[in-house]
């Protein structure tokens, strides 16, 4: 079964006068619980579809249906809660909270999704997060405080604590060495797996599509078939 | 609330420099309208320390008190009708003390009345600003319009006229100085009632006769208004800029989810938290420098204007801040954070 469906998914940008056309009617479609890989090169608009796809920001045409909802039609504030609900995001920038501290960047989105656990269990979510992500050690840090790979693992921690169904990855693993990288992917799969998460994830790293089950290719604004 | 304060706590400078902005212009503000006011009372306190009531004086004389002069009939009318009735008259003037140097002053004369102090025949007592002239208790003061002299009895508070210094003699050096046996005007604490030939003036009515007070208030009420005006539009805008600053913190906020009241509420408990504490600087210190103003630099800035000022102060705040705020909860996510560069 599919979870999102797209379909003839279309994006144009103003540059200047003129209109540019990013995304030229994109197809694609996430089964549940698969790890889907997106490669291309740079600039055939990966991070535009991930971010449409997730809401945030408006597509130019064409359906995006999550589990027989359609997104394109959603009000921003019905958009917002299938965010904080049901999507994790990780963005090619971590794009942290620039005055939460780690532990609160996660309270925060523990919040946000509207999770009633209580604050033992709270704590103990995070605890287990920060662990696998290796960063329980800078739970009390500012992201101003982190190196460009430790901001990536609490952005990946922060994406995955309220247990999203569909998870968008934007080169997870661009900041991190090798080692990390497997650890991080190996993360995402085995969560991937435990909690039946979707995952729609973009790279670079040719190593890491080991760990998708299915790759596709974009190819200036449209998905190679 | 609790982000809202750990925002503030990391950003401390910013937020520092938000307050000292907000708290000098609302400082500023306080001071100009402390000393506007100042400076109106000072023109008339005799006027101003009188209780609301009703002045009367003849109509002939058109709103020009000096040209009053109320008949005996007329009198025994307005004496009929409020039996607490004073009369009295204002005349500008001078006073030579022995050294010959001349003091404007006002001389003010009344029928007996618990407003003013009694004075006997041949004594004065002035206001106590005459004193930096170097008069004391006990002076010779003469004038040009008797043969005798006036003994300076005691000093009053605050009893102005026109500016300069009241001086308060008995109706009979009055009617002698003046060579009339008429006063100019009635008071009374009753409503205003219809007088044959007499016109009725309420306090501020009354006040605005005064030659150079009706000029002086539009002039300072302007002060204050436009003052007002562009100091809240000055706080308006602070607060607009510093939430279009934060675009791109925003825009991660809302990526995650985070509900745009919840944005709102965000901005509306530091908008608060900040104009309160710097309007409350600024009050205790617009109401403490009265301590370091030198004597004769008339301020008087009640804690009620202060308090309606800051009321002000809030809701332009609160209208800044949520403007800023609905701009952008209709910004998306991904544009705030591109614009914000966060
Ligand atoms: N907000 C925007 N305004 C104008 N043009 C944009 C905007 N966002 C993206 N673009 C353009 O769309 C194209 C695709 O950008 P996108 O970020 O999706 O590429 P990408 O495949 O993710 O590239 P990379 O691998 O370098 O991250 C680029 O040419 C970019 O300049
Ligand atoms: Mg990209």
């Amino acid at each position: 079964m599919s979870l999102l469906q797209i379909e003839e998914l279309e994006k144009s940008f103003k540059i200047g006068r003129n209109e540019e056309k990013i995304l030229k009617s994109v197809d694609l479609e996430l089964e549940e619980g698969r790890i889907t890989a997106l490669v291309g090169t740079s600039g055939s608009g990966k991070s535009t579809l991930l971010t449409i796809a997730a809401g945030l920001q408006q597509s130019s045409g064409g359906i995006i249906k999550f589990s027989d909802k359609d997104l394109t039609n959603m009000s921003s504030s019905q958009m917002r809660d299938v965010r904080a609900k049901e999507f994790g995001f990780v963005f090619q920038h971590a794009h942290l909270v620039p005055f939460l501290s780690v532990k609160d960047q996660l309270n925060l989105m523990i919040d946000t999704a509207e999770l009633k656990w209580s604050k033992k269990e709270k704590q103990q979510r995070i605890q287990d997060i920060l662990e696998t992500v290796d960063m329980w050690k800078h739970r009390d840090s500012d992201p101003d405080q982190l190196s460009g790979g430790e901001k990536q693992r609490v952005a990946i921690a922060r994406a995955i604590i309220h247990e999203p169904k569909l998870l968008f990855a934007d080169e997870p693993t661009a900041s991190l060495d090798s080692k990390r990288s497997v650890e991080v992917m190996e993360l995402i799969r085995s969560l991937s797996i435990e909690r039946n998460i979707t995952v729609l994830m973009v790279t670079h790293d040719e190593d890491m599509l080991v760990y998708a089950d299915r790759t596709v290719e974009m190819k200036d604004g449209k998905i190679e078939k | 609330m609790k982000m809202a304060w750990k925002e503030m706590m990391k950003y401390k400078t910013r937020y520092l420099i938000l307050g000292s902005i907000i708290f000098l212009i609302s400082f500023l503000t306080l001071i100009i309208s402390g000393l506007a006011n100042g400076l109106s009372f000072d023109n008339a306190s005799l006027v101003k320390n009188m209780p609301e009531g009703t002045y009367y004086m003849e109509s002939k004389a058109e709103e020009q008190y000096n040209f009053s002069e109320i008949s005996d009939s007329q009198r025994e009318t307005i004496e009929n009708s409020h039996g607490d009735a004073v009369f009295m008259s204002i005349q500008m003037g001078e006073l030579e003390d022995e050294d010959g140097q001349k003091h404007g002053i006002t001389y003010v004369t009344a029928t007996d009345n618990e407003f003013f102090p009694d004075v006997e025949k041949g004594e004065l007592i002035l206001d106590e600003s005459i004193q930096e002239d170097g008069i004391e208790a006990g002076d010779e003061l003469s004038t040009n319009l008797m043969d005798d002299s006036f003994t300076v009895r005691d000093f009053a508070k605050q009893e102005k006229f026109s500016h300069s210094a009241v001086a308060f003699i008995h109706p009979d050096d009055f009617m002698n100085m003046y060579q009339s046996e008429k006063y100019q005007l009635a008071f009374t604490e009753d409503e205003e009632e219809d007088i044959d030939e007499m016109s009725a003036f309420n306090q501020n009515q009354f006040l605005n006769t005064i030659p150079s007070y009706s000029a002086e208030m539009l002039s300072l009420n302007m002060i204050i208004a436009f003052l007002f005006v562009i100091s809240g539009m000055l706080f308006a805008i602070f607060f607009y800029m510093i939430n279009v600053q934060k675009l791109g913190t925003y825009g991660i906020l809302k990526a995650v989810g985070v509900k745009t009241i919840t944005l709102l509420r965000l901005m509306w408990v530091q908008m608060i938290l900040i104009t309160l504490i710097s309007l409350v600087i600024a009050i205790s210190l617009s109401q403490l420098i009265t301590l370091v103003l030198p004597e004769e630099m008339p301020y008087q800035l009640a804690l009620e204007t202060s308090a309606i000022m800051a009321a002000g102060f809030f809701i332009i705040g609160f209208i800044g801040a949520t403007l800023s705020g609905v701009q952008i909860s209709k910004v998306e996510p991904m544009e705030a954070i591109n614009q914000g560069g966060a």
